[in-house]
């Protein structure tokens, strides 16, 4: 018989491909909430958990529904239930429900703190494709001074345990940062005891979307230097070799040439999305600066997606010390710099990062070292 | 369970199809559909037209009658792979009899 039906590995779908030719909408991040029960230190969108303005202003389950079908009608095939704490939300179940009835593939991150039972039926049932929980530290004094929340660490291993017992695909990561640098290598081995999957840590902490200044310099207090973040990379060769490999592929050849000045060289908005917690729509999560995001209370999606993207990606800078230094970088592709952290880190979309700098100049030195020729 | 020309079938409630860029796409809701977690089931021209017709109404064997004047082929072959596909897809628990 002919093959009428087949099974194709998601990765070597063809779709892909012609959607990324015609800048279809692969997948988007909905951040249910922005509140979380934890505080962890180096967090940059966490209010607490009883924030009442928060919550007032978060998407109802119905304006969910409503981006949710306007998303799937552009094509998008996976969601992101991201937050905040997205359990934190009572009606988490029904987001979540409504999410995978409309035909998306359904991944979750969270801390792990909140599962309970009608959560383990609920992904027992309707599996989840997979379920990402950011470990802070392998013992109780490391997470919980992460987390700034006693109690966390029983809750979270407790919360992780479940969900590893329901069979549900749970992926582990974990952050990198001045407060559990310490037993980082504790965090990969609790990881490994876990699950198959290749242990990823991120030493990249982004300043608050809000400007809170004093969580900044908690959160500046908690970056590695450049040099121990290359000293981790280096560390780890299956990444140092994918860093070698892939850096290239961060920078979108299409919007780049040599009299370039445009703002954007990355693939934001090529074929994803973000939606905050109240509707605002976002090219990624960390680009949240004036003029770039898009009231999904006052348009709609497509709108969002087939007018304003364009022209968020056809910002340009006028300024020298942007075009004559990170525009003009060799090393680009090793920086973290992008107009969305510059941003955040110094209110301009153009504005070169001595700490971006100095990690892209630490990583070349290392790559050129380990790499002679 | 054998499947024959007299049967009803329809989707299963325990799945999603969708049409994205004129692709056919099945997302499963419930644990146990399909055989692997990283696997996405889609189906050729064929397969779209007989899935299409799959409605709790019509039998095999009126979709077979409808499929041989549209594409032309003989009842035989459409009915063969009419319910090869349909075995298939009973068996993945994407389509139920009714």
């Amino acid at each position: 018989m002919t093959q009428l039906v087949e099974s194709v590995a998601i990765q070597d779908f063809p779709l892909w491909t012609r959607m990324k030719a015609t800048r279809g909408l692969i997948s988007f991040d909905l951040e249910a909430t922005a509140r979380c029960n934890n505080n962890c230190r180096h967090c940059y969108i966490n209010l607490s958990a009883g924030d009442r303005d928060a919550r007032s202003r978060e998407l109802t389950l119905q304006e969910i529904g409503c981006i949710a079908d306007q998303a799937v009608e552009l094509g998008a095939l996976w969601v992101l239930i991201s937050g905040g704490e997205p359990l934190l939300r009572e009606d988490f179940p029904e987001i979540y429900m409504l999410l995978k009835r409309k035909g998306l593939l359904v991944s979750v991150f969270t801390n792990a703190t909140l599962v309970h039972d009608e959560h383990i039926a609920l992904f027992k049932r309707y599996p989840p494709r997979d379920i990402e929980v950011t470990v802070y530290g392998a013992t109780e004094e490391t997470y919980e001074r992460v987390t700034g929340r006693l109690g966390s660490f029983d809750a979270f291993t407790a919360g992780l345990n479940r969900l590893l017992e329901c069979g549900v695909k749970v992926r582990l990561k974990a952050m990198a940062i001045r407060s559990n640098l310490h037993e980082l290598e504790a965090i990969a081995d609790f990881c490994r005891a876990r699950t198959n999957d290749y242990f990823r840590f991120d030493p990249q902490l982004h300043l608050r979307f809000d400007g809170n200044e004093e969580r900044n310099r908690l959160i500046k207090s908690e970056r590695l230097t450049p040099e121990e973040v290359v000293a981790l990379e280096m560390k780890d060769t299956q990444r140092l070799a994918s860093l070698r490999k892939n850096c290239d592929i961060l920078i979108d050849g299409s919007s780049s040439h040599a009299a370039c000045d445009h703002l954007f060289h990355c693939g934001l908005g090529n074929s994803s999305f973000n939606v905050g917690f109240d509707g605002t729509f976002r090219l990624c999560s960390s680009l949240w600066a004036p003029g770039t995001t898009f009231d999904l209370r006052r348009g709609t999606l497509r709108e969002a997606w087939k007018s304003f993207v364009p022209k968020v990606r056809d910002m340009r800078s006028r300024k020298p010390e942007y075009l004559e230094n990170c525009r003009a970088c060799p090393i680009v592709n090793l920086c973290l710099w992008c107009p969305a952290h510059a941003h955040l880190e110094s209110g301009e979309l153009d504005r070169p990062i001595d700490y971006f700098c100095r990690m892209a100049h630490a990583r070349a030195a290392a790559i050129r070292g380990e790499c002679p020729e | 369970m054998e499947i024959t020309l007299d049967l009803v079938c329809m989707p299963s409630e325990n799945i999603v199809a969708r049409i994205i860029e004129e692709e056919l796409i099945i997302v499963p809701l419930v644990s146990g559909i399909g055989d692997m977690d990283d696997e996405l089931y889609t189906m050729n021209r064929t397969g779209r037209a007989i899935w299409s017709r799959l409605d709790g109404e019509k039998s095999l064997q009126e979709i077979a009658d409808e499929l041989a004047g549209e594409f032309g082929t003989s009842p035989g072959v459409i009915e063969r792979d009419l319910l090869g596909l349909v075995t298939e897809l009973v068996r993945r628990k994407m389509v139920v009899v009714r």
